[in-house]
């Protein structure tokens, strides 16, 4: 099951308006046989950028978080519900992600480049494009290709 | 006094010696990890165990250039390939859905602590 986290920016508009706003956005999560884990409110503020969605431009949005479980297949159908929706101004959902823990490399990383570890890698597929040579010390006394 | 003395000293015999060296027990144990090797290195963000969040505009918004609104590199950065990866998807989507500004830094972070300098880049600018 894969959680999913829903990014809403709402128009700024009294509470009872807002609730209802959220109420209607939940529910069609629910519609799609969906569960929210969690509603986050991300607070009131200017817009980093200007948006002009349903005939008005906007520069202040209050911003909310849901985090909910539902098909994959759904999310397509909800997005589209909501880009219908005239109190919301912009939509997002990411996949929750799971980091799997890993080491730093900074360290090799920032050692001289003959040193580290893909540029040898480098140097010897490079190496490896190099035409075979001659080499004089054969025994041959004469050299058997044209010069 | 001097003539003296060197009637006394005996010569060395001119036949060579083989001469077998032993350490005595007590010989300090060489088998020890190198003392002088430099402590290993981590980026700012392993060092203090953070993940990096397109919700936290704050944090990522430290690694946006104020004139451009871009990306610093890793070269500027000091952060690991890994993190730095992270770093740059979350600015990404921070970005895309609309947390976070694309052609500058937003003025309420311009005053935070600079993680890095950008003239002193870690490994030299490839321009
Ligand atoms: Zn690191």
């Amino acid at each position: 099951m894969i959680t999913y986290e829903l990014c809403l920016l709402l128009r700024v508009m009294p509470k009872p308006e807002l609730t209802t706003t959220l109420k209607r956005a939940a529910e069609a999560i629910f519609e799609k046989g969906g569960i929210i884990r969690k509603l986050e409110n991300l607070g009131t503020r200017d817009m980093p950028y200007k948006t002009s969605v349903h005939g008005a431009v906007h520069k202040k949005a209050s911003y909310f978080l849901y985090e909910f479980n539902a098909p994959p297949s759904s999310l397509e159908t909800l997005l589209d519900a909501y880009s219908r929706d005239v109190d919301i101004i912009r939509r997002q959902i990411y996949k929750k992600k799971a980091i799997e823990p890993f080491e730093c490399t900074l360290n090799d990383e920032i050692l001289p480049p003959a040193y580290r570890k893909d540029v040898q890698e480098l140097i010897s597929e490079a190496r490896k494009l190099e035409k075979p040579k001659f080499s004089y010390n054969s025994g041959l006394d004469y050299y058997p290709f044209q010069k | 006094m001097l003539t003296l003395l060197r009637k006394i000293t005996p010569k060395p015999s001119l036949v060579s010696r083989v001469v077998t060296l032993q350490y005595s027990n007590d010989a300090p144990n060489f088998d020890m990890e190198n003392p002088f090797e430099k402590e290993k290195k981590s980026c700012i963000l392993c060092k203090n165990n953070i993940i990096p969040d397109y919700k936290n505009v704050k944090l990522i918004s430290q690694f946006q250039s104020p004139y451009t609104g871009r990306i610093y590199g890793k070269h500027i950065t000091g952060l690991c390939s890994t993190q730095q990866k992270l770093v740059e998807a979350e600015i990404v989507k921070a970005q895309t859905a609309g947390l976070m500004a694309t052609y500058l830094k937003e003025p309420c972070y311009l005053g935070d602590p600079k993680l890095f300098n950008v003239d002193k880049p870690f490994r030299p600018h490839r321009f």
